[in-house]
């Protein structure tokens, strides 16, 4: 029975058909590999690279950084402050998501991008604290439409920072690569 | 061949070295056995509910438990106070060199016994070397029905099945209070926080605090004279003194 099978596909037809499934199962690999790595999709497609360019600071829209663990993510009352007085609000299909959100009173479900699993305990006000920007981390938001991660936030990338911001100090060094520092 | 009391003298040395940093002072005389710290810790904790079926196989989990001892033979039998008894935060805890994983290590910078989830793969062995019988083994992932998950401590990680879990001492209020401190510019003051159990306790039988700071409420505490430390021939360390009978 085995033999026969191996037999059919060792003739021309047998071997392009392993050809064509040894391609699919690669192709479909390939872009299952490639939809992770894409930023989700958003409610809005929100322009960081515009507000930036407008001056506006981080910490306006997440203000949560310099206070504690949590940046946040802004409600659509923040965006209302500014936008209720911008012209093209009412007339770009962009906006149209945020419009009809204020006058639903139902709340923007973004999408958080840049996330650390649940097992780590990471604090945004220490960082901002010990003289981190931003940008440090989340890279270069005047680039970018939807925010994306410049890089995967794992342990060897934190510790690496940690440690080399401890530098000559021991006792900083020890309080840096503890485990308990970020996993409880 | 080295007999027990050999090694008594070598840990006593060894305990002479030690100088924890957090401790507590647990009175017994004042604990009614209330089971408030109990509750307290499962809550601030995020501890799983194991249920009837998993409890009657020995897999309840608690950071903390009440222990009740009796004296005397029936039908005079008495009641020892009640103990409470949580992971003692051993200085040289017996967990910690059997981790295969280094799952259990000990805190350089708050000289804790940490257990690290994401680490710990389950071999359960850190818990059969423990003297004090307090670590808990996921051995399900526990549900949580609805409402239930909104009480969880977004400060302290929902552990899954396969993983060991104990007491902290509940070092996400540290890590809060140390922080709070530091955007402020000033250190930790004794008193400021303390942990679940000792603040639900209606009795303040529990003190929570520095130990390696002799003005602090619990190094006070320690120095009275009936202060015991459990199992300390075995040269654990322990940084929880209990005082019964005084």
């Amino acid at each position: 029975m085995i033999k026969s099978i191996f037999d059919w596909l060792k003739q021309p037809l047998g071997l392009i058909a392993v050809g064509i499934t040894v391609l699919t199962l690669f192709s479909v690999a390939a872009y299952g590999i490639y939809t992770t790595q894409q930023a989700p999709e958003q409610p809005i497609q929100f322009p960081h690279q515009t507000h930036v360019a407008f001056g506006i600071q981080c910490l306006y829209c997440h203000p949560g950084a310099s206070k504690g663990p949590a940046a946040g993510l802004p409600s659509q009352a923040k965006c209302w402050a500014c936008h209720n007085q911008i012209a093209k609000t009412e007339t770009s299909a962009l906006l149209a998501p945020l419009k009809e959100a204020v006058l639903s009173g139902t709340p923007i479900q973004w999408v958080p991008v840049a996330q650390v699993p649940d097992f780590v305990q990471f604090n945004h006000r220490a960082h901002i604290a010990a003289g981190k920007n931003c940008e440090d981390c989340h890279g270069d938001m005047s680039k970018v439409t939807i925010a994306q991660n410049p890089q995967v936030f794992n342990m060897g990338w934190c510790l690496n920072c940690h440690v080399e911001s401890a530098g000559e100090d021991h006792e900083k060094l020890v309080k840096l690569s503890d485990c308990g520092t970020c996993h409880y | 061949m080295a007999t027990l009391s050999d090694l008594k003298i070598s840990e006593v040395k060894l305990g002479e070295e030690h100088t924890g940093k957090w401790g507590m002072v647990i009175d017994q005389d004042i604990c009614t056995g209330c089971q408030a710290c109990v509750a307290a810790c499962a809550m601030e904790n995020n501890l799983s509910f194991v249920g009837e079926e998993d409890s009657g196989y020995g897999r309840s989990m608690h950071w903390i438990r009440i222990e009740r001892f009796w004296e005397g033979e029936y039908p005079e039998v008495k009641m020892t106070p009640n103990q409470p008894m949580m992971c003692q935060q051993c200085g040289s805890a017996t967990c910690e060199p059997v981790c295969p994983a280094f799952a259990t290590v000990h805190s350089q910078a708050e000289q804790l016994n940490l257990q690290v989830y994401n680490r710990c793969v389950g071999t359960r062995y850190c818990a059969n070397n423990c003297p004090y019988q307090v670590r808990s083994f996921n051995w399900r992932d526990y549900e949580r029905p609805e409402p239930l998950p909104n009480q969880l401590n977004p400060d302290v990680t929902v552990r899954r099945r396969g993983v060991m879990e104990k007491c902290t001492f509940c070092i996400q209020r540290i890590h809060k209070a140390q922080d709070k401190a530091k955007s402020e510019g000033r250190e930790v003051v004794d008193g400021e926080f303390t942990t679940a159990c000792a603040q639900a306790c209606p009795a303040n039988a529990i003190t929570f605090g520095r130990v390696d700071d002799p003005e602090s409420m619990v190094s006070q505490l320690a120095k009275r004279s009936h202060g015991v430390k459990h199992l300390e021939e075995l040269g654990t360390l322990p940084n929880v003194t209990y005082f019964k009978g005084g």
